[in-house]
């Protein structure tokens, strides 16, 4: 008797591009609506699907139909199980040189001196918008965009519905400006800007940023484990919640930033909640248009063919812009020379 | 792409921003030459403009006389209005247009005044002899 092996209702298919915990339920949800698919069952770990048909089907013909619908996704599937470990290791020598490049650039930009225009006259809500925009690829960028694109990168890897996360940490940082900016102008000196907690708060979101470039870049992350329990178990809140993501949004108001700094100070002697409150939510929207493409650039990239050499050049100009925050951060606190006059 | 093309790549982004990045910077690291420091009825003025920067970077000034510190500021938003002064206990965001005297007592000799901004990028010294 022969027994047609192409003939089968159960099929097993090596994958290539899962690059995160979430994947398998990406393309189990894909795939499982299919008419034809009874049953698919992702295992991360060997990189092999599984897939239960409800009729008889030839193994090469689903392994095509299949591999079509998950492409888009940058996953592939396959019969043998490919060498990926040397394709990994190209990514980091392409990502390397382009992430490099991303950092002359932004120093250079941060060197050149265009962005030092003085803006005169008293803050107003339009020259706060201005001043928002200029911030947003000033020195500035190093920490609150970098620590925007790290995280956005790192949801983008883990999860599925990182739009939904990171709209609500635009809508917390939006909200959070206006309302604390508010606070400013009608309490005046009571909710005071403290140097010394603000750069102890960068010191930590610099931190944040060079663990998760490490991870991104895949040096942190062995066989997919992603990062210590502790930390992961709170980007899984970031993840999951409402509450989290309005949280960060909201705590990059406390962020170091001299013209976040300068315009809580303009936000403060208005002396009113409507002024106040005016100055810093024109500011945080003058900034929005760069910190929401860096996060949704992130997230569509991520989904992305591209997307492994996406999260390595993520990480490698994460861990650039964070090691320059940290030492910046270090010597304004005092607790080294400064080594660099951008 | 293979890993020598990288490393070549590399070296000549690095090699190339060390060259742009630094040939750029004589706009506010030259040194003072004394004109901005001035001394007026026994009480010695040093004058650093604040905007992307503080200029002059390194100033040069008397030591043993009571000093002032002036920092000027001219539409400044940016990291450099937000002053600190660890020796002098002075950390403030200064106002984006004017200009703000810091007393900070009367030098010694070999002690060097450092400032710098909020997040560290910026940053000046002013050397007393």
């Amino acid at each position: 008797m022969s027994y047609d092996r192409a003939m089968l209702k159960i099929h097993l298919f090596h994958v290539t591009g899962t690059h995160c915990p979430s994947c398998k339920i990406l393309i189990e949800d894909i795939l499982q609506e299919q008419n034809l698919i009874d049953q698919v069952t992702v295992d991360l770990k060997n990189e092999t699907i599984a897939v239960v048909t409800k009729n008889e089907q030839d193994t090469n013909e689903l392994m095509q139909s299949l591999g079509a619908l998950i492409k888009p996704n940058g996953y592939s599937l396959s019969l043998e199980k490919l060498a990926v470990e040397n394709k990994n290791n190209d990514i980091i020598w392409q990502a390397l040189p382009i992430g490099l490049a991303f950092l002359v650039l932004f120093f250079l930009l941060q060197k050149s001196g265009v962005l030092n225009f003085g803006i005169g006259g008293t803050a107003t809500p339009t020259t706060s918008f201005v001043i928002g925009l200029v911030a947003s690829v000033s020195s500035c960028l190093a920490i609150v965009g970098g620590l925007i694109l790290s995280i956005s990168a790192k949801i983008s890897q883990d999860n599925i519905s990182d739009k939904k996360t990171i709209v609500l940490f635009h809508f917390g940082r939006l909200a959070g400006f206006a309302i604390l900016g508010g606070l400013l102008g009608l309490l005046g000196e009571i909710i005071g800007i403290n140097f010394t907690v603000s750069a102890i708060l960068g010191l930590l979101a610099s931190l944040v940023m060079i663990l998760l470039g490490l991870n991104l870049v895949g040096i942190l992350s062995k066989n997919k484990v992603t990062l210590p329990a502790g930390i992961f178990k709170f980007f899984r809140r970031i993840e999951h919640q409402t509450f989290a993501p309005l949280l960060v949004g909201l705590g990059t108001f406390f962020l170091p930033c001299g013209f976040t700094q300068s315009m809580q100070i303009a936000a403060l002697s208005s002396g009113s909640f409507i002024t106040g409150s005016l100055i810093m939510f024109s500011f945080a929207l003058g900034t929005f248009p760069v910190l929401a493409m860096l996060s949704f650039g992130s997230a569509s990239l991520a989904h992305s063919k591209f997307a492994p050499l996406f999260f390595k050049t993520a990480g490698v100009v994460v861990i650039g812009l964070g090691t320059f925050a940290l030492l910046g951060g270090l010597t304004g606190l005092g607790i080294i020379r400064p080594l660099f006059n951008i | 792409m293979n890993k020598t093309a990288s490393i070549i790549l590399m070296v000549a982004i690095v090699i190339g921003g060390i060259i742009l990045l630094s040939g750029n910077s004589n706009r506010n690291s030259v040194g003072s030459d004394g004109k901005n420091v001035e001394i007026r009825d026994g009480v010695q003025y040093i004058t650093i403009d604040a905007r992307g920067g503080y200029s002059p970077n390194v100033s040069t000034a008397k030591a043993g006389i009571p000093s002032k510190l002036i920092v000027s500021t001219n539409g400044t938003y940016d990291c450099s209005a937000a002053l600190v002064i660890r020796s002098a206990n002075y950390q403030e965001v200064l106002p984006p247009t004017g200009q703000t005297e810091i007393d900070i007592g009367t030098p010694k000799a070999g002690e060097p005044l450092r400032g710098t901004c909020g997040m560290g990028m910026y940053n000046f010294v002013v050397n007393f002899d």
